[in-house]
């Protein structure tokens, strides 16, 4: 059967691979900020701040290209979940961008050569793995509409939210140096912007679940825990 | 043997077990659950006031039940057992692609099928618990309680404006008695009255599309129908002209209960409340039109409405 409507079908298959791209741009932006953490590569934090403008460009290309196809296309049912799905999962690629950004911001405050915990970068990089296999595995359910998928994200979080909870308890153990005490301040602010960055991945699985299945819901209730 | 039928009794022609079953005699017989026929000559409410223009607004209201409706024309079947429910003071949107009976089961429900040659159908039609094709029935009283707006605006070309009104009431018996009121609130209730109010005498035909539209919807509550069909009312009007006819829709629903043809599924979206979507003499999904255009339940539906089907 010959497909109808093939420039609507164009658009919207632009529209939802533009926004995918956001988040490898996401991807990108995060690789970068943690290895600026390791190596405390001021540097490369610079680099991170300047590339989100891309993200951000891609967030206006993507909005205004909804807007144009809502207004002259009048998307219903499956393919109206998507337009409404794209437009908060660009939403969270900016959102996550700019945390990336303000982990990088964090860097120079400790200067070029800040003193260092092993156990504390550990759990950092361990954070900031799950965090990237969270936005990756975002990306996928959402190019694959499985539901599962989406859903299982929320137990990649749970592990980044207790890191967290470790990252903060180590930070208050880590001694009287006032310097290093100093690097583990910014480095539990590094922890916030990783867990952030989980939660908006999860957000991107619920509104996977919405075009599956057309009911929004919750996977986890911050106000309602448990 | 049935319930002798209060609203569609022949008054010439009455059962035997209840001789005061005229139309008018009805209307002051009537149950409470019973339809309430309009009595013709009771109309003394103001007729400036739009709201008044029916004498029982916003009633109870009548459904209309289809059941089993198989409508042929020869051999050809082109509706196949569907069943469906309109619901009193709602809009019903009917939609689907051509040729798929929508029409067809349309014009069943006042038995304007019956009239193309070949055609018949088979079935229930039930207006309340009444059913439309039973062999004592008038059609002519069906089609006075089930009114027909068409895709054409098709005003009477030799009557004027109010003459066109009237010719309604004067086919289905009206000796005239508060003929100049009802045309006014007829005129008054389609939103017409300030543009023609000056021109009553003048030919219908000198009006726009969507005035002759309306001229059309007029003459058909000058009758006071229960339910009013549609076939594709806007499809010959701009766009000005459509959105008038929606909100007119809109309006009509608390007075009477209406079924929409419409090829425009964004119409449907916009004035049904809730809509049925049929293919090939059948129907696959009949729900809230919120259901059918966000969440439809039947990949054929989610094909149709998004656009995919062709």
């Amino acid at each position: 059967m010959q497909e109808t409507r093939s420039n609507y079908r164009e658009s919207l298959r632009v529209l939802e691979r533009q926004t995918l791209e956001a988040l490898d741009m996401v991807v990108q932006g995060l690789d970068r900020a943690l290895e600026a953490v390791s190596y405390q590569d001021v540097e490369l934090a610079g680099m991170v701040v300047a590339d989100d403008d891309r993200i951000d460009g891609r967030y206006l290309e993507v909005h205004q290209g909804i807007l144009s196809l809502l207004a002259l296309q009048t998307p219903v049912a499956t393919d109206l979940r998507i337009v409404a799905a794209l437009l908060h999962v660009i939403r969270h690629a900016e959102r996550m961008g700019d945390q990336c950004v303000n982990i990088a911001k964090l860097l120079p405050l400790s200067g070029y050569e800040a003193p260092k915990d092993k156990d504390l970068l550990d759990a950092i990089e361990r954070m900031g793995q799950l965090a990237r296999s969270q936005v990756s595995q975002s990306k996928q359910a959402f190019a694959d509409r499985n539901a599962e998928l989406a859903y299982d994200l929320l137990r990649q979080d749970a592990e980044i939210n207790q890191l967290n909870i470790d990252i903060f308890n180590r930070a208050l153990a880590i001694g009287d140096d006032i310097e290093t005490r100093e690097w583990a301040m910014h480095m539990i602010l590094v922890a916030r912007c990783l867990e952030r960055i989980g939660d908006n991945a999860v957000d991107i699985g619920e509104q996977t679940a919405f075009v599956v299945t057309g009911l929004f819901r919750e996977f986890a209730d911050a106000s309602h825990p448990g | 043997m049935m319930e002798p039928h209060l609203s569609f009794q022949r008054q010439n022609g009455m059962s035997s077990t209840d001789p005061q079953s005229t139309t008018n005699d009805a209307a002051q017989n009537a149950g409470a659950a019973a339809p309430q026929v309009r009595a013709t000559t009771d109309q003394s409410s103001d007729p400036g006031d739009r709201a008044e223009t029916r004498p029982d607004p916003a009633g109870p209201g009548h459904r209309v039940s289809v059941a089993d409706l198989r409508a042929f024309y020869g051999t050809t079947e082109a509706v196949k057992g569907i069943n469906i429910n309109f619901p009193a003071h709602e809009v019903t949107a009917i939609i689907g692609p051509s040729g798929c009976g929508k029409s067809t089961m349309v014009r069943c429900i006042n038995r304007m099928h019956e009239e193309i040659p070949g055609a018949h159908a088979t079935g229930k039609i039930l207006l309340d618990d009444q059913d439309v094709y039973a062999p004592d029935v008038d059609v002519t009283a069906v089609r006075r309680l089930i009114g027909m707006v068409f895709q054409k605006p098709n005003p009477f070309p030799t009557m004027s404006i109010f003459d066109n009104v009237a010719s309604g009431m004067r086919l289905t018996g009206n000796k005239g008695d508060n003929m100049r009121e009802r045309v006014h609130k007829a005129l008054r209730a389609v939103g017409l009255w300030g543009e023609v109010k000056n021109r009553l005498n003048s030919p219908g035909v000198g009006l726009s599309g969507g005035q002759q539209q309306r001229l059309c919807i007029a003459r058909t509550i000058a009758v006071e129908p229960e339910v009013i069909l549609m076939d594709e009312p806007c499809s010959a009007l701009d766009p000005v002209a459509t959105l008038k006819i929606e909100e007119l829709i809109d309006e009509l629903k608390e007075q009477y209960t209406i079924v929409i043809v419409t090829h425009n599924m964004q119409q449907a979206a916009r004035v049904a409340d809730s809509t049925v979507f049929m293919l090939d003499g059948g129907v696959v999904e009949h729900g809230l039109t919120n259901d059918i255009f966000t969440t439809p339940k039947d990949e054929r539906t989610e094909r149709y409405v998004t656009g995919k089907f062709g």
